[in-house]
C-alpha cells in the first residue's frame, strides 16, 4: 500500500498550485470573518477530496491494467484510497485547526471560546468520512465523469426517497422524523459528536465493502 | 511457470478458446494479427478480465490465488497500459522501492542512464521507444521470474527494438529459471529470441512449435499442377492456390528436397507459416 500512497502523492503535486489556492481562500475566510469553522470544513472537505482525483489519474489512459499486474491487490487499492481520503481530510483538519487557532489569538474579538470551537470543528470530520464514503464508490464504479453525473442522480435519488419514508412514517404511523432529528439537538452536543463518529464509521466500512465489491467485479 | 488450459472468453462475436505452456528457462511467443486475441489471453492470465471457462495457473496456482509477494516474481508489460504519463522516472523510483522488495535501483537507475531516459520528463512526453525501454526496465527491475510482455516493440524502429530484445537475452542470461511469455505481431522479433512459438487466429490456437523445428523443418513447396498431383502429401499441412500453381507448407521439408530435387523449396519463415495456417487450406 506504501508504494500506492506514494504513486498518489506524487500525483497530487500535480495539483499543487491548485492546493495553495484553496489554502490562501482557507486563510482569507479565517482572518477576513469571524466564522472559522466554514473555511475549516471547507478546507478538509475540498483536500480529502483530492482521493478522488486520483483515481481520474488512474482511470486515465487504462493505467488501471498496469496498476494490477503489480504486487498491488484490487482490495489493497481501493483500502489505500479510502486511506488516503482520511489522511488527507484529517492532516487538512489539523491544518485547518492551527489556522483557526491563530486566527482566534490575533482577533481579541473572536467570541467562541476554544472548547466550543473545538468540538464544532471535531464535528465536521464525520460529516468528511460520510462524504468520502458516497464519492468514492461512485468515482469507482462510473469512472470522474460519469461518476459526477451518477452522484447528483443519487442525491435527487436519496433526496425523493427520504421525503417519502419520511411522508409515509407520519401517514402510517404518525411518526416525524425530522421532528425527532431536530428534538435531538436537546442532546449534549458532545454526545451528538460521539453518535455522528459512530454512524460516520458505520458509513465509511459499508462504503468500503461496496468499493471492494465494485473493484472487484471489474475489468479493464 | 505457466499453464493455460482451455481458456474461453467471449466479447459479441469474438471467442477466445486457447492453451498454450510456457516452461521454466524458456521464452515462448505468441503472436498473431491484431484483434487475434493476444491482449486478451494475456489479460485473462494477469486477472485483469474474468474468464468464461478455463483453467490458468501461474507458478502452479491460480493468478487470483497468487499472494503480492509471489505477484512480486511476476514483471509484466502491457501494450495499452503503464504508469500515469503524469509521473516522471524520478517519481516512479519510490513506488517500485516500496512495491518490490527485491527492487534493484542501482541497475534501473544505471539502465535508464544507458538509454538515456529523462528522470525530470514526464512518461506522456516520452517518445514512443523511450516509453517502450521504460516498460520493459520496470518489469526486468526487480528480479522478476516470469515476465508477460504483451506487445513490448510495437511501434518501434528497427534500433530501438533490437535494443529491447537484447535486454531482455541479458535478462535471461542472468539466471536459467527465468521464463518470458512475449506477443507480437513482428515475426522477426519473436524468431530471434523464442524458444517455441505459438500462433493465434481468430481466438485459437492454430499452430504450435520450437523455434529451431520451425525453421530447420519448415518449408515452401512451390509447385505447378502436375507436381502438386504428383507429390506425396502426407507431410503437407496447409496448401494456397497461386498463380504458377500450388504453395504448400511442410513440415519435413528434408523429405521433399530427397525425393522431389526438381520441385522448388523456400525455407520456412514465421511469416510464410503464418500466411499459410491463415490463408492456406488443410489438405
Amino acid at each position: 500500500m506504501k508504494g500506492l500512497l506514494i504513486k498518489d502523492l506524487k500525483l497530487m503535486m500535480m495539483q499543487k498550485n491548485f492546493f495553495i489556492l484553496i489554502l490562501l481562500i482557507t486563510m482569507g475566510m479565517m482572518f477576513f470573518s469571524d466564522d472559522v469553522i466554514f473555511p475549516l470544513g471547507f478546507l478538509s472537505f475540498v483536500v480529502s477530496l483530492f482521493a478522488i482525483s486520483t483515481i481520474s489519474y488512474d482511470d486515465f489512459d487504462n493505467c488501471n491494467a498496469f496498476l494490477f499486474t503489480l504486487p498491488v491487490t484490487r482490495r489493497i487499492y481501493v483500502k489505500e484510497k479510502y486511506s488516503l481520503g482520511l489522511i488527507l481530510g484529517c492532516l487538512a483538519w489539523c491544518l485547518a485547526m492551527l489556522l483557526a487557532f491563530i486566527a482566534k489569538s490575533i482577533k481579541p474579538e473572536f467570541p467562541m471560546p476554544l472548547a466550543d470551537l473545538f468540538l464544532l470543528a471535531l464535528a465536521i470530520l464525520p460529516m468528511v468520512f460520510v462524504i468520502l464514503s458516497i464519492m468514492l464508490p461512485f468515482h469507482l464504479k462510473f469512472g470522474s465523469e460519469n461518476g459526477r453525473l451518477a452522484l447528483i442522480v443519487a442525491f435527487a435519488l436519496i433526496a425523493l426517497i427520504g421525503i417519502g419514508i419520511n411522508e409515509g412514517m407520519k401517514w402510517i404511523f404518525n411518526f416525524d422524523i425530522l421532528q425527532w432529528l431536530n428534538s435531538l439537538q436537546s442532546l449534549e452536543f458532545g454526545t451528538v459528536v460521539i453518535i455522528e463518529f459512530i454512524i460516520s464509521l458505520i458509513i465509511l466500512v459499508i462504503s468500503l465493502n461496496i468499493s471492494q465489491l465494485i473493484m472487484q467485479k471489474k475489468e479493464f | 511457470m505457466l499453464k493455460i488450459k482451455d481458456l474461453k472468453k467471449n466479447y459479441g462475436d469474438f471467442f477466445l478458446d486457447c492453451s498454450l505452456e510456457v516452461n521454466r528457462g524458456q521464452i515462448t511467443g505468441l503472436i498473431g494479427q491484431n484483434g487475434s486475441g493476444k491482449s486478451t489471453t494475456f489479460k485473462s492470465i494477469l486477472g485483469l478480465v474474468y474468464p468464461n471457462g478455463g483453467n490458468i495457473t501461474v507458478f502452479g496456482k491460480d493468478y487470483h490465488d497468487l499472494t503480492t509477494k509471489e505477484k512480486e516474481n511476476i514483471g509484466v508489460v502491457l501494450s495499452d497500459s503503464g504508469f500515469s504519463g503524469y509521473l516522471r522516472i524520478k517519481d516512479i523510483v519510490p513506488v517500485l522501492d516500496n512495491m518490490y522488495r527485491t527492487f534493484d535501483k542501482s541497475y534501473f537507475l544505471e539502465q535508464v542512464q544507458k538509454f538515456q531516459l529523462p528522470l525530470n520528463k514526464q512518461i506522456k512526453d516520452f517518445s514512443t521507444g523511450m516509453k517502450a525501454k521504460l516498460k520493459v526496465l520496470v518489469a526486468i527491475s526487480h528480479d522478476a521470474k516470469l515476465l508477460i510482455l504483451d506487445e513490448p516493440t510495437a511501434g518501434l524502429d528497427v534500433v530501438a527494438r533490437d535494443e529491447l530484445l537484447e535486454m531482455l537475452r541479458e535478462f535471461m542470461e542472468k539466471d536459467e529459471n527465468r521464463s518470458i511469455l512475449i506477443s507480437s505481431h513482428i515475426s522477426s522479433d519473436l524468431e530471434s529470441i523464442c524458444d517455441d512459438l505459438y500462433m493465434i487466429h481468430n481466438g485459437k490456437i492454430v499452430f504450435h512449435e520450437d523455434t529451431d523445428v520451425l525453421l530447420s523443418d519448415y518449408g515452401l513447396l512451390k509447385v505447378d499442377e502436375d507436381q502438386y498431383h504428383e507429390i506425396d502429401k502426407q507431410y503437407i499441412l496447409r496448401v494456397k492456390k497461386e498463380p504458377f500453381g500450388y504453395s504448400c507448407l511442410t513440415n519435413q521439408k528434408q523429405f521433399y528436397i530427397e525425393n522431389y530435387p526438381k520441385i522448388t523449396i523456400e525455407k520456412g519463415t514465421i511469416d510464410e507459416v503464418i500466411t499459410m495456417m491463415i490463408r492456406g487450406l488443410q489438405k
